[in-house]
């Protein structure tokens, strides 16, 4: 499989930088802004909200950026298309907002549940070529859990699949707990997808502890046969390849008990402005990131002749 | 003499008790006798409600379509009433709950998270359900901030609201303070819930003090069916509210007969206060945890009590039982270094 190259290969840096639009100013909204500020190939050329007095709006002035209080109107009226919008508000919104970008040539990067673009998971499917203009994150708890669910299904004969995924309380923001639905339906569909088991279940968790709980997700899987030895190598090669661009992930716990396996995984955030425990929001920029960095690259020799695009 | 709504989740919360393992004919068995002492609300479902079968907590014997199917056959008089976790179950399935005849949903959400509650509470205003919110683990909020937080899912279409002592930690007076809050705080309209635990040996009383407050549904289960030390045993509650003063309008015998079968064909015993239940109680954390605990904390050689203080320790909430593999490592890890 050449999707670990995929996964580690990092854009390269002489390409002209691509603009991109960020809708929604919540946590997640600004640590993908911080993420953008980042890289060398993507430009923010846009931070749209809807809330004037919202935190997100303030950081994205402070670095310099444009900011809307218009939301996905402010994206429409843009003298030309983004090359990226990534859609961080709620699922609802997100299918209007892909009714409206779909005419523009435009890459949508979807941040919510909405089950509603082409599903991406970095290890997984690569970031290289989505064969459409609007990519899926799935959901925070969906990139945690099925690059294990995937690679315990690529070696083991699988009868069901559940994840357990815990979100610090303080960083779930008002999107995802009206979400919880979509969460719970797209994340499912994602591990059927990606493992071919027909039984999976997906269910999140909200924790108030104080100080905040790290972002975990435990992964539980009927296996029939299965040894530890050989579920530990599974779980800990993959794992190493989402390490290459989520650093914090990581294997808390690893059992077999006869047919039953338990993995515990979590992920600490790599980020300017996420505390620590906010893996969840780091795993998934992280990797939109990755698939806005992947389209730049692709697009680098149009813009090099000068073709239009 | 004042009301009391008596609200009987033996064939839910006591799942707990049986890893969620109740077949059809015991379901059926005891809603046709709760039926018959006329207990007003007999909820059923998994343990932790509609959608939950799980790895995390347990799979049901039986489906929620079955047990749904079953016991609305079974009731004549009473209500059904199903309950769902918002982050667990989904407004799918509360649709299909409605569509089973269930009267009275609850929806149950943290103690200070209920917001996660707004939309399936919309969804169930929309359909004219019978909806209730029940605040959980409610010892880990002050009064002030459950009453603001009852207010706030009224605001969201609840038509009755109230607090579940999921870990059996409170005191009498808690109660009474609790209780007085909320129904300061939501209006004379809206009734206030009240779901005892009884790991301290005190959810009768804390029962008696929800009335006394102006709690208008209380919750008890036959033996006390439920996780751990159980819940308000319920043929103890209601003659002991009817002494207070707070009319049932339930049937003693036919509720010791109901209690009787339970007892018979529902739990291989009735549930005691054994010494986990107490530390539960002590430590804050919900009793459903104790199979699990029992299981690994055994196998890995570390003391259960522990384990249950280190959950305690680090705010386990329903739902988190995959926290409980973490902690027993952890302690065996330290074990194994000292």
């Amino acid at each position: 499989m050449t999707i670990a190259e995929d996964v580690t290969a990092a854009a390269p840096a002489t390409v002209p930088p691509v603009s991109v639009a960020v809708i929604g100013t919540g946590a997640i909204g600004q640590d993908l802004v911080s993420k953008i500020h980042r890289s060398a190939v993507l430009e923010c050329a846009l931070v749209a909200g809807r809330n004037p007095h919202s935190g997100g709006l303030e950081h994205a002035a402070r670095l310099g950026y444009p900011t809307s209080t218009d939301g996905i109107d402010a994206v429409l009226a843009a003298p030309r298309p983004f090359d990226v919008v990534f859609d961080a508000t709620n699922a609802q919104s997100h299918a209007e907002h892909w009714r409206l970008l779909r005419p523009l040539d435009t890459l949508l990067i979807d941040l919510t549940p909405s089950k509603v673009g082409q599903m991406v998971v970095p290890t997984i499917t690569g970031t290289h070529t989505p064969t459409e203009r609007n990519v899926s994150l799935i959901s925070c708890g969906g990139q945690a859990s099925t690059p294990i669910a995937h690679a315990l299904a690529a070696a083991f004969q699988v009868e069901y699949i559940e994840v357990v995924s815990t979100v610090a309380s303080s960083i779930a923001g008002r999107a995802t707990r009206l979400n919880l639905d979509e969460y719970v339906a797209t994340t499912g569909h994602a591990l059927t997808t990606f493992t071919g088991v027909a039984d999976t279940k997906a269910i999140l968790n909200i924790s108030p502890a104080v100080p905040p709980a790290t972002f975990r997700t435990a992964l539980h899987a009927v296996i029939p046969g299965a040894t530890a030895e050989a579920v530990r190598a599974v779980v800990a090669e993959a794992a190493e390849r989402v390490r290459a661009f989520a650093p914090g992930y990581e294997v808390i716990a690893c059992g077999v008990d006869g047919d039953r396996v338990v993995v515990s995984l979590e992920v600490i955030a790599d980020s300017d402005v996420l505390p620590r425990y906010a893996g969840n929001l780091d795993i998934i920029n992280s990797a939109a990131i990755l698939v806005a960095e992947q389209h730049a690259a692709r697009l680098a020799p149009a813009a090099g002749t000068g073709a239009a695009r | 003499m004042n009301t009391v709504v008596i609200h009987d989740p033996t064939l839910r919360d006591g799942q707990h008790a049986v890893r969620h393992q109740l077949g059809v004919a015991a379901l059926r068995g005891y809603a046709e006798a709760a039926d018959a002492a006329g207990i007003p609300v007999v909820e059923v479902g998994h343990g932790n409600g509609l959608g939950a079968s799980s790895l995390q907590v347990g799979r049901a014997a039986v489906s929620d379509d079955l047990m749904l199917s079953t016991v609305r056959e079974a009731l004549r008089t009473s209500k059904m009433g199903v309950f769902m976790l918002p982050g667990w179950g989904t407004c799918e399935d509360l649709r299909k709950a409605v569509a089973h005849g269930a009267d009275v949903i609850r929806v149950g959400v943290h103690c200070t998270e209920t917001s996660l509650a707004e939309r399936h509470l919309g969804f169930l205003r929309e359909q004219g359900a019978d909806a209730h919110c029940v605040l959980m683990m409610s010892h880990m909020a002050t009064p002030a901030e459950l009453a603001e937080h009852a207010a706030r899912v009224v605001g969201y279409g609840a038509r009755a609201v109230g607090i579940m002592d999921s870990a059996g930690h409170f005191l009498p007076q808690d109660v009474t303070e609790r209780i007085g809050a909320i129904r300061g705080a939501v209006g004379d309209g809206v009734p206030v819930i009240f779901h005892g635990h009884n790991n301290l040996g005190m959810a009768v009383a804390n029962s008696v003090a929800a009335a006394g407050a102006g709690a208008g549904i209380i919750d008890g289960c036959a033996r006390g069916f439920g996780a751990g030390a159980g819940n308000t045993q319920l043929e103890v509650l209601v003659p002991v509210l009817e002494r207070t003063g707070f009319r049932t309008g339930i049937d003693l015998y036919a509720l010791l007969d109901a209690a009787e079968f339970a007892e018979r064909e529902l739990m291989p015993a009735p549930p005691t206060t054994g010494s986990l239940s107490i530390v539960s109680g002590l430590a804050g954390v919900f009793s459903g945890f104790k199979h699990q605990v029992l299981d690994l904390s055994g196998r890995a050689g570390v003391d259960p009590r522990d384990v249950f203080f280190e959950l305690g320790r680090r705010q386990a909430i329903a739902g988190q039982e995959d926290l409980i593999v973490d902690v027993v490592a952890e302690l065996s890890a330290k074990r194994a270094a000292a």
